[in-house]
């Protein structure tokens, strides 16, 4: 186990020698975070104060944007192709010789990367967003800590994700047609791009149904408290072990199927 | 020296070679047409599933807003398209890769424009052109011949205008070296911006993108005079049409930029 904590620790770390990056990354967010503020305040100009829409009121909307903008970095919302790079360049052969669990050893890197972004970006992203704007906050510690476990869990089930993104690159060389693909169906159907509430019914049924939900909707909800907290963490704990299940089964197919560039 | 006319044969002869390369992998090259559409499509979704909720925005209607959209999403890619060899000016610098562009006798803007000639974007161009479409039908706008032969122009300040910001993230470049991500709440932001109405964002948001970088005269001004709405404003009606005006001074000021760029370029080959 520890070689896993150190391999996160080291993650973590790397982080931190980027910091030019960081600073951008936050102004970035938050500029759309701000941006993204005003459309949505907009909608609501012509109903009167504390109308909710579909469970969201203005200032829970505004709130929703916020918390999106943080999470961007720590779930890599935009898209992530480390694994497929060393799969071009063959560097994935000393990965998988390595004794240790191929997937362990890049989850908790991701692990590692994901608490650096939401330290480094996440949390200076919202506190920028709770300066110039009247947020909603969770209610009780309970729901705090709550939140923050859930972003944890929601960054396993995003990694689950762009873990099997990346090993389609056992079978086609050119990623970009899948990235761009892979990265609108978790914009749409995580909730990024618009709470999920606010679909029409029937994609809101499908998208509710999805594991996406868990990567950026449940810690949202799990804050304003749409959610219990048993059933919002219960969710993202079944999506996490779906999800695993899966990236492992993907895996032990893919292996059969290496084949090696270069050299 | 080579003509104006002398520069833009050979650049579209590059232009044109490259485009061959890159319809030598037609899979590829049809996957990121398609993946473009389908992204661009999240974002018409996500407009459509806002007004399934609501009924207005600032007082716009779907329509209306779908109009702002159109013309910007269109303007946005084909500048887009053509303004892509610019992203690589970050990383020609750093490898020292732009020494040889400025020994080769054409101009180094021209040269670094068709360095990358990349289709991906007609995806959203598309996409652009369809919402245009359904705009035009959801909305009851009195046409005249005027505003018919204003439509081509106001497609064109954009792209014009987004080919001019593509060229300020690049400029920037000649000082940072390093490809700043900072750059991308300008130009992907002000297109985001630029869907949107105006009036709905904060006063300094708004003088930002009106006086700064005037997206805000190459979609929402024209957008009002063509959608025949008032100004919640209360601008002048004269700013309907400054729109190729000021995207002309804002070009003339980046073309400067270029320049100084280049005079401050020091190589970064070691």
């Amino acid at each position: 186990m520890r070689i896993y904590f150190e391999l996160a620790l080291r993650a973590f770390r790397q982080l931190f020698a980027y910091q030019a990056a960081m600073l951008a990354g936050i102004f970035t967010n938050s500029v759309f975070g701000v941006m993204l503020s005003a459309v949505y305040l907009a909608l609501f100009d012509s109903h009167s104060d504390g109308t909710s829409v579909e469970g969201f009121s203005a200032r829970e909307t505004v709130t929703y944007v916020w918390i999106g903008q943080a999470l961007i970095a720590p779930v890599m919302i935009w898209g992530w192709w480390e694994i497929i790079k060393t799969i071009r360049t063959g560097a994935i052969v000393t990965d998988m010789l390595k004794p240790l669990s191929f997937f362990g050893f890049w989850l908790s890197r991701d692990l590692g990367r994901a608490v650096g972004h939401l330290l480094l970006r996440g949390v200076p992203t919202l506190i920028i967003g709770a300066l110039f704007y009247d947020l909603v906050y969770p209610g009780t510690p309970g729901r705090w800590i709550a939140f923050l476990v859930s972003i944890p869990f929601a960054v396993i089930v995003s990694f689950c994700f762009r873990f099997m993104m990346n090993l389609w690159g056992f079978w086609v060389l050119d990623h970009r047609g899948i990235a761009g693909i892979a990265t609108v169906i978790v914009g749409v159907a995580s909730g990024h791009l618009l709470p999920i509430a606010w679909y029409p019914d029937a994609l809101r049924d499908v998208f509710n149904m999805l594991p996406f939900r868990a990567i950026v909707m449940l810690p949202v909800e799990i804050w304003l408290g749409q959610a219990g907290i048993v059933e919002g963490l219960g969710l993202q704990v079944f999506w996490i072990l779906v999800m695993t299940a899966a990236a492992h089964w993907l895996q032990s197919v893919a292996e059969r199927k290496v084949v090696v560039q270069g050299g | 020296m080579l003509t104006l006319r002398q520069e833009c044969r050979i650049a579209i002869r590059i232009a044109g070679i490259r485009l061959r390369g890159q319809i030598a992998y037609p899979a590829s090259f049809w996957m990121q047409i398609f993946s473009s559409f389908v992204i661009h499509a999240a974002e018409i979704l996500a407009l459509l599933a806002m007004f399934n909720r609501f009924n207005d925005m600032g007082e716009w209607t779907l329509g209306e807003v779908a109009f702002l959209h159109g013309i910007s999403m269109t303007a946005f890619s084909i500048g887009d398209t053509i303004a892509v060899g610019l992203d690589s000016v970050p990383s020609q610098i750093r490898e020292g890769e732009f020494d040889r562009v400025l020994i080769r006798p054409l101009s180094s803007w021209i040269q670094t424009l068709v360095s990358e000639v990349s289709l991906r974007h007609l995806g959203q161009c598309a996409q652009g052109v369809v919402i245009l479409g359904f705009a035009l039908s959801w909305t009851d706008i009195q046409w005249t011949l005027q505003k018919a032969l204003f439509m081509p122009v106001i497609i064109a300040t954009g792209v014009a205008l987004f080919i001019a910001l593509f060229t300020l993230v690049a400029i920037l470049s000649f000082w940072t070296v390093n490809s700043i991500e900072v750059v991308n709440a300008f130009t992907y932001g002000g297109s985001d911006l630029a869907q949107f109405p105006l009036h709905i964002f904060d006063r300094w948001m708004r003088n930002l993108f009106l006086f700064v970088i005037p997206g805000g005269f190459t979609a929402y001004y024209p957008a009002l005079y063509i959608l025949g709405k008032d100004d919640p404003l209360g601008m002048t009606d004269t700013f309907r049409f400054l729109g190729p005006l000021v995207t002309a001074g804002f070009c003339l000021v980046v073309a400067w930029g270029w320049n100084q760029g280049i005079r401050h370029y020091r190589s970064t080959g070691s």
